[in-house]
């Protein structure tokens, strides 16, 4: 019973979070007015809010929850996926260069269209994409893929991405590219609108989707190679699809919110202390943390002063008190 | 039919040669001990029933099945492996450990079942763990440790248990506890074991306490006697392998007659 109400409530608090960022903002709102939005949108008669106010909730607020949910939850999940695929908890999301690559094709969007974020999203998602097939090329041998050589693989790949975002940042115009370029990779989510949402949802739900699903598989990946291949798992093809979809996932988030530190390597293991390490459970519950952790930031990034401050700097700001008590209160919980 | 056939298989890795015109047999209910000295083949051996190492040629058969056709969920159910050392990346409980050595019965997106769960809790039980299944497995001993091993592998429901080098690492206490566990299972369930080790008293160990035993004594890639304990682990041929002197001694006590071969001391260079 007990068990039922906790997963019950993991489940039910992005949700209660994305309702409650309705209400967070300079522009207040009552629970009438925004259920009134809520539903004259949903297409229900005899709500009548007003334009400011659906601008506010339907086209602002309403948006960023929903993508922060999904942003926080594929990089929790993908880190939680890397780090049992990797059998290293401190590998995060970007352990094969996506967040890297990301940064490189956003910046290079940048200065190639001055920040049509269409191509900034497309760069970014296509550069993260062909930086993990750099790192997957680079660890494989001829019969295998040795993860030490794989995380060694996506080291190279990220150095090689950085160095090359910090040759766009020598080039690029001083007033208009490198500023975007330097506030997107300390990410945010202040242009999310539901056509954003709509692009870059397919790769992250897939990505999630997939994971959540051959969730067990992880812990016999995080074996030793051969005893895992001895208990029956065709490792070359179960790694290679679980290194896929965590890759949809977090190329979807990163190309959307910029680079958000921290959720992809804290939050599994704000997971591994709360629920253990099992990954059956810990995936789905990464899940629930993740998005309900990126919501809030969000929050405090557009309420705590007058412009918005990046998320990447809030997440660890924010987080590692948390994480300090969690560590404190379950004293690592077995390691 | 023979639960593992290998017929003059050979491996090498490049160009040295680790595996020589190999053929095994192993039948129902034995013990066969796979013995001989460091890098003389037993591991790669191991690897090639399992399928991770192919042999360049000759014949694997599990249960007159060629292994190249196999794939390593069929594998899988054929053989279960329990490692020499088992290396713990996170502090899984110990009941997780077990259970997924039900993964060849679980589809890709699957869960494990109510049913997996009851196999693993039965498994535990076998070895005498079940108090411990709820423990992280990374606070609990080495020889607990391979005992989890050997429920994990007994999950798999398969005909044959395959060790490699099972008791290396434990004490005197839990290396004794893991042969007796292994004897209880044999008796108990009629499963084959094929173990790698560097004892020969283990080969004795299984004789005396009445299980049909052999040794495939390894040297140099290939076999160099093959038979009953009493036939292959004798003076002669410790000598002839090992350079060293060793004495064959016999103890009766109330438990039956044990043998046991005792080092005596090194002869010149090792070769």
């Amino acid at each position: 019973m007990r068990k039922k109400l906790t997963a019950a409530g993991f489940v039910a608090a992005p949700f209660a979070l994305i309702f409650f960022s309705l209400f967070i903002g300079r522009y207040p709102l009552s629970i009438n007015e925004v259920i009134s939005v809520l539903g004259a949108k949903s297409g229900f008669s005899g709500f009548a809010p007003l334009p400011i106010q659906v601008n506010v909730v339907w086209d602002i607020r309403l948006p960023r929850a929903i993508l922060g949910a999904f942003v926080g939850g594929s990089l929790a999940v993908s880190g939680a996926a890397f780090q049992g695929i990797f059998r290293n908890p401190l590998v995060s999301s970007g352990v094969l260069g996506v967040s890297a690559g990301a940064g490189f094709g956003a910046s290079l969007a940048i200065i190639l269209f001055g920040g049509d974020t269409f191509y900034v999203y497309a760069f970014a998602f296509l550069f993260g994409i062909v930086a993990v097939i750099l790192s997957y090329v680079i660890g494989t041998n001829y019969t295998s893929t040795p993860t030490i050589m794989l995380v060694l693989g996506g080291v190279v790949v990220s150095s090689i991405f950085s160095s090359l975002v910090s040759l766009l940042k020598y080039i690029a115009d001083p007033y208009e590219q490198l500023p975007s370029i330097v506030f997107w990779l300390m990410g945010s989510m202040a242009s999310a609108r539901f056509r954003d949402i709509a692009i870059s949802a397919v790769p992250m739900w897939v990505g999630i989707t997939g994971l959540v699903a051959m969730r067990w598989r992880l812990n016999i990946l995080s074996m030793d190679d051969r005893e895992a291949q001895a208990l029956g798992v065709n490792i070359a093809f179960v790694k290679g699809l679980a290194i896929l979809f965590a890759t949809l996932a977090t190329a979807g988030a990163v190309c959307v919110s910029g680079v958000i530190g921290w959720v992809g390597l804290v939050v599994p293991h704000m997971g591994r202390m709360l629920v253990g390490n099992d990954n059956t459970v810990l995936v789905p519950v990464s899940l629930s943390i993740g998005a309900g952790y990126l919501i809030l930031v969000d929050n405090v990034a557009r309420t705590l002063t007058g412009s918005e401050i990046p998320l990447g700097i809030l997440t660890s700001i924010i987080g590692a008190p948390f994480f300090v008590y969690l560590l404190k209160k379950t004293k690592g919980r077995g390691w | 039919m023979s639960l593992i056939d290998v017929k003059k298989a050979f491996f090498s890795y490049g160009n040295r040669t680790v595996l020589e015109n190999i053929d095994l047999r192993v039948n129902k209910g034995e013990i066969l001990c796979l013995f001989g000295p460091n890098g003389c083949g037993k591991t790669t051996l191991i690897q090639c029933l399992l399928g991770i190492l192919k042999p360049s040629c000759g014949s694997i058969r599990l249960r007159g099945r060629d292994i190249r056709s196999m794939k390593p969920v069929e594998i899988a159910r054929e053989l279960a492996y329990i490692p020499q050392v088992h290396e713990k990346p996170f502090p899984y409980r110990v009941i997780d450990v077990v259970l997924m050595g039900r993964v060849s019965y679980t589809g890709l997106f699957s869960l494990p079942k109510k049913q997996d769960v009851r196999i693993a809790e039965e498994a535990l039980d076998k070895v005498g763990m079940l108090a411990f299944k709820d423990r992280p497995y990374t606070q609990i001993s080495g020889g607990e440790t391979q005992l989890v091993m050997v429920a994990r592998a007994l999950t798999q429901q398969t005909p044959v248990l395959v060790m490699d080098e099972p008791t290396a690492h434990l004490d005197f206490r839990n290396e004794l506890n893991f042969l007796e566990t292994i004897v209880n299972l044999v008796k108990d369930t009629k499963i084959t074991v094929v173990m790698a080790t560097h004892f020969p008293n283990h080969a004795f160990y299984f004789e005396n306490s009445g299980i049909r035993s052999g040794v495939a004594m390894m040297n140099d890639s290939m076999f160099y006697a093959r038979g009953r304990p009493g036939e292959v682990l004798t003076e002669h041929n410790m000598y002839s392998i090992f350079k060293i002197k060793s004495k064959l001694v016999s103890h009766e006590w109330e438990g039956g007659r044990i043998r046991q071969i005792l080092p005596l001391k090194t002869y010149g260079q090792h070769s």
